[in-house]
């Protein structure tokens, strides 16, 4: 069973992510719900988690910081991390790729988009 | 003067994808360009723009449009609502909808900044000549409008 935490300051948002990644077989998927950065970070050191996805405009730590954190942890190095966002652009897309991101997805996203996104995971 | 791309229908296309993806609406210009949400109907939020162009988008529609939003995304009924989930969900619609509009605003290499959605207790905003109001509709016509406000994001017009 896989562990997924999802960081996103709207319940809304973590609803709509769920629910894609029930369409898409996570079915059973254990989802750890984080209001912010600090909250995901927190989660994710504390258990074994197999896939982080994130927004990127949250209160407390926002979600570029929070792949900061995570690629500097020993622990989350190797972490998949997929950022959901409204503030996305090839500009920014580019930086977090860099920074290590597995994929970028703007908002709204869909079954599809959040499929071709976690191919390589959901064959593991 | 940045780069950019119509600004009206940017933002058309912004609400109308954010729309069939989150809820399966579809959006469309509102047949009626004087049509106005009764003030004691309404629900209104608001978004800073603040790089590389500074404004506020306001999203306006009814509370039952909002109602009937929030019980399809949740599954739930009416009785079961939550305010702060119908809060929620007009929040997020605006984010997204933000989102999306600089992103078609904009050209591919132009980062923006855009602030945290809060909701307005005042209301509908006063319309002035510098602001840009769209008005829109549901495919069940229930009506949204949109309000940009900000010299330099007014002005790409």
């Amino acid at each position: 069973m896989k562990r997924i935490v999802i960081a996103d300051d709207s319940a809304t948002a973590r609803m709509f992510i769920k629910r894609c990644l029930e369409i898409i077989g996570f079915n059973d998927a254990e989802i750890i719900e984080a209001e912010h950065g600090k909250q995901a970070l927190a989660a994710a050191k504390e258990q074994e988690v197999d896939l982080l996805l994130t927004d990127l405009n949250m209160p407390v730590m926002d979600g570029e910081t929070l792949v900061k954190w995570a690629k500097a942890s020993p622990k989350l190095a190797n972490l998949p991390i997929v950022v959901i966002s409204s503030a996305g652009n090839p500009a920014k897309e580019k930086q977090l790729l860099e920074m290590g991101v597995h994929r970028v997805l703007n908002k709204p996203v869909s079954p599809p988009a959040m499929m071709d996104a976690l191919a390589d995971f959901m064959d593991e | 003067m940045i780069e950019h791309k119509p600004l009206y229908q940017a933002m058309i296309s912004a609400v109308s994808q954010t729309l069939e993806n989150m809820a399966f609406m579809e959006a469309m210009e509102h047949f009626n360009p004087k049509y106005e949400i009764p003030t004691d109907e309404v629900v209104c939020n608001s978004i800073l723009i603040n790089d590389p162009i500074q404004g506020e988008i306001k999203l306006a529609m009814s509370k039952s449009l909002l109602l009937k939003l929030t019980c399809n995304l949740f599954s739930l009924g009416e009785d079961e609502i939550d305010p702060s989930q119908m809060d929620d969900i007009l929040n997020e619609l605006l984010n997204t909808i933000v989102g999306l509009f600089m992103t078609n605003l904009l050209s591919d290499n132009q980062e923006y900044k855009i602030g945290l959605p809060e909701t307005e207790i005042a209301g509908l905003p006063e319309i002035d000549a510098s602001t840009i109001v769209w008005k829109l509709m549901t495919s069940e016509e229930d009506a949204i409008q949109i309000f940009a406000t900000g010299a330099s994001l007014v002005e790409l017009k």
